[in-house]
């Protein structure tokens, strides 16, 4: 869950800022839109066992959420990313931005405008 | 009052008192009591030699303190302030955990989403099933009420899903009688015997829901129903 300090920048993709299984799920749930859970044990291939305690923490987290729908008398959770995949990407940049300047100040400002001028 | 004049107390009593060989006995047959509740298999035999181990050992403790026959003693008054205590925590907190257990949980009727869940429980025993927001399977009982998780509902089908019901609703009949037996394993300080009860109400929601159904229910969600 993005936590500063659970951010380990050694990593791949997502899984710099999510575990694993979150990384997974929030990549299907924003390619996919609304989805049920055994959809999404499908599409990520994880057993229920392991993601339904992800889902739990990405819902309580605010990344996901989650509507019950009945149908002939049965129910089921209908999942949702809360958030684009745009809007997560900028929440987490100025997460890290607002360390850096934290940390750093007119130093880390002074890289940064280096760093767009350059690109 | 002193813990180590007592102990030598002990000792000395032991040697003089003339029911010093009723509490042997007592030992003796407490530990006989608890060899053979390892060597039988019925889980219901075998829980009731525990208890009457559990009941001898109890019997052991007051005949001891009774052949002590000191004024006052240090040792009897923490042992039941212990006894006490743990009264109060096991039979108060049962009374009031399911109300804690809606509020923690946001708990609510289970009926209202899945009728037939409620009208099944029904016809066992009074209690009310609840579901709350969880996508883990999960299944307990509590005071009269029984908690299931909506990833439970969402998991099982009709048939397994009654097998956990009625697993559970066995608890909730039977609920009056495991605070005594937590009581009676806190004063002989031995571990309540878990394992026997669970079996017990496996084998209840066997006969209720059928075992292919309790078992494919397990195989689902193992160990999440207690």
């Amino acid at each position: 869950m993005v936590k500063l300090d659970q951010i380990n920048i050694s990593k791949d993709g997502l899984t710099k800022f999510f575990s694993p299984i979150e990384a997974e799920i929030l990549r299907v749930l924003w390619s996919e839109g609304e989805m049920m859970t055994s959809e999404l044990t499908e599409k990520t291939n994880i057993p229920l066992t392991s993601i339904a305690g992800t889902l739990d923490r990405l819902v309580k987290a605010g990344y996901a959420n989650r509507r019950v729908d009945t149908v002939n008398g049965r129910v089921r959770y209908i999942y949702a990313p809360t958030s684009s995949e745009e809007e997560v990407a900028s929440e987490i940049t100025t997460k890290i931005l607002d360390s850096l300047v934290d940390t750093f100040g007119p130093l880390a400002l002074e890289n940064f405008s280096k760093y767009s001028d350059k690109k | 009052m002193n813990l180590f004049g007592e102990i030598n107390c002990l000792g000395l009593c032991l040697k003089t008192s003339e029911i010093a060989s009723l509490v042997a006995l007592l030992i003796t047959i407490s530990i006989a009591l608890l060899a053979a509740g390892f060597i039988i298999k019925n889980p219901k035999y075998r829980l009731s030699t525990f208890v009457s181990a559990q009941l001898s050992v109890l019997l052991a403790i007051f005949a001891t303190f009774y052949l002590m026959k000191c004024e006052e003693m240090l040792t009897i008054y923490l042992y039941l302030g212990y006894a006490g205590i743990s009264f109060v925590m096991i039979f108060g907190i049962i009374r009031f955990y399911d109300r804690l257990l809606i509020k923690r949980l946001n708990a609510k009727p289970a009926g209202s989403i899945m009728k037939w869940t409620q009208e099944f429980v029904d016809r066992m025993t009074s209690a009310t099933v609840y579901y709350y927001d969880s996508a883990v399977p999960r299944a307990f009982a509590a005071g009269r009420s029984i908690f299931v998780s909506l990833g439970l509902l969402e998991l099982l089908n009709d048939d397994e899903l009654k097998a956990v019901l009625a697993h559970e609703a066995w608890h909730i009949r039977n609920n009056s009688r495991t605070p005594y037996l937590k009581q009676l394993a806190l004063m002989t300080f031995s571990s309540p015997k878990g394992s026997e009860i669970e079996y017990l109400a496996d084998s209840f929601a066997a006969r209720i829901a059928g075992s292919e159904a309790l078992s494919s229910a397990r195989r689902k969600v193992d160990k999440v129903f207690i």
